[in-house]
């Protein structure tokens, strides 16, 4: 059992959901090719990326 | 006469207005060509024969007094719920607000759009009502999630439909079927009994043959005149890399052509922070999605449920970064309004692939169509502005192709003023080209 299944059958347990092998390894396919992508956003400086009010309906101020 | 179908839906407003055309009559054509023509496509699979007539006998004499239309499945409807394309009564029957700005026009709701299952694909091969074909070609996709607003409309089953937007699902599904895709500005009507009111990227978009006739439709649904003017002298800014270097060569060729056509000021630009477009977006639609109920997950395809249940290992604490990128991207692109009218690239990056194989081949390579199309169309849903496809035209496979336009919060006109002059110097040659499906009876 790899790491990524190993972390998703324990989310999935803490969250009482019923799932079984196929659901498993439809999860890990998707973080290969999707979630573990996400991780750039830890490489991003704060300082050029500050924190601003986001009100989509309208042009940033 | 032709059927009343195959006019537009100003056209048919127009006719009813004047008393050309009886409204109970309109009726019941409509849901007679439904019943006929959509088996292969499966586009509007649940008819409102008898809700339709109660709202025809009821409706005022409004700009869309009489005249058929129908509703993707995320919004509630006073004698329906609302199932996002599962089988579950997620949302209870009720007036939702887009629904009651059109009813408040006189429009009259038909049947429910297909549409890919809880609007998480821009395939519409997933759906508890049965996958949706492309008029062009059944075996292929119609697009998603609102791909049966696109494939209704493409047939002349109806002449105008709304949709929704989350990540390109108007936008997409125009491009794959041929027709004009809007996507409003986030947050333009009101969202009450609609799946968008949960997230920070939908908007309702609008789905139509023409300019005009999406114009009419954005004019209700927004209650504000989109006033008309020359669409001639546009400035057009295009993002090369990856817009229109990674998308089969015949799509940008495509969309190029109509540029040209348009003659338009083309200027081409960067928009910073492009690179992190869509981390952000996947990291905050995970957020916002959630995991529905157990007796709902239990119902849906493992896809869907695969994608909803991996969110559960997508960190929290990438959110608030997500927003920082998603703050910066937005003060990007509007620096980038500031020197351009609007942004122009590919919709979607290839013609529709086959239902049974919802991938495409990109110069980067093989990958899933949803992938591909998302980057082509989340900005848009990232940053709020609103957006259209434009026909220009078929690939060599027989299929349609879509052109995108952006423009700044608010500015749905200049994309329909952008619409309209393409259609005018084209002579309508691509807003006229009519899948074979459509071209029986």
């Amino acid at each position: 059992m790899d790491e990524v299944e190993n972390w998703a059958r324990a989310a999935f347990r803490q969250a009482h959901l019923d799932v079984d092998d196929d659901d498993v390894a439809f999860v890990q396919l998707i973080y290969a090719a999707a979630i573990a992508q996400l991780h750039v956003l830890d490489q991003i400086d704060p300082d050029e990326f500050p924190v601003r009010a986001i009100d989509p309906s309208h042009a940033p101020e | 006469m032709s059927h009343p179908q195959d006019l537009s839906l100003r056209e048919q407003a127009s006719a009813v207005r004047r008393g050309d055309l009886d409204a109970g009559e309109l009726l019941t054509m409509t849901l007679a060509r439904i019943e006929e023509r959509d088996g292969p496509i499966n586009s509007t699979p649940v008819l409102f024969e008898a809700s339709s007539r109660t709202m025809l006998a009821d409706a005022p004499r409004g700009p869309l007094h009489g005249v058929p239309i129908t509703m993707k499945d995320m919004f509630a409807l006073p004698w329906r719920a609302a199932r996002n394309g599962t089988p579950s009564e997620l949302i209870p029957a009720a007036a939702s607000g887009p629904f009651r700005r059109l009813r408040d026009a006189g429009a009259v709701v038909v049947g429910v759009a297909n549409q890919h299952e809880l609007g998480m694909g821009t395939t519409g091969s997933i759906s508890a009502y049965g996958p949706t074909g492309n008029p062009w070609n059944p075996d292929h996709c119609a697009g998603g999630s609102s791909g049966g607003s696109a494939a209704g409309v493409s047939a002349r089953l109806v002449a105008g439909s709304l949709g929704s937007d989350s990540g390109g699902s108007a936008r997409l599904p125009a491009a794959y079927c041929g027709v004009v895709g809007l996507k409003l500005t986030y947050g333009s009507l009101p969202y009450d009994r609609y799946f968008g009111a949960g997230t920070s990227f939908s908007a309702p978009g609008v789905v139509a043959r023409d300019g005009a006739d999406a114009r009419l439709l954005a004019e209700t649904l927004l209650d504000r005149p989109l006033a008309r003017h020359s669409g001639a002298e546009l400035r057009v800014g295009v993002v090369r890399d990856p817009f229109w270097s990674d998308v089969d060569l015949e799509v940008a060729s495509a969309a190029d052509s109509a540029l040209r056509d348009a003659g338009w000021t083309v200027v081409e630009l960067q928009i910073e922070h492009l690179e992190l477009v869509g981390a952000a977006v996947l990291c905050r639609l995970i957020a916002e999605t959630g995991i529905p109920p157990s007796s709902v997950l239990a119902t849906l395809s493992r896809p869907t449920r695969g994608l909803l249940l991996a969110s559960l290992l997508a960190p929290a604490r990438l959110v608030p970064r997500a927003d920082r990128v998603r703050a910066a991207v937005r003060r990007s692109l509007a620096e980038a309004f500031t020197s351009v009218d609007l942004l122009a690239w590919p919709c979607a990056p290839t013609p529709a692939p086959a239902l049974a194989d919802p991938w495409v081949s990109l110069p980067s390579g093989r990958t899933l169509a949803d992938t591909a199309n998302l980057r082509q169309a989340s900005i848009a849903n990232l940053c709020g502005v609103p957006g259209v496809s434009l026909p220009v035209g078929l690939h060599s496979s027989g299929l349609p192709l879509g052109l995108q336009l952006l423009a700044p919060w608010g500015a749905e006109a200049s994309l329909l003023d952008a619409g309209e002059h393409l259609e005018l110097v084209t002579e309508r040659a691509y807003v006229e080209l009519t899948p074979p499906i459509a071209r029986i009876g």
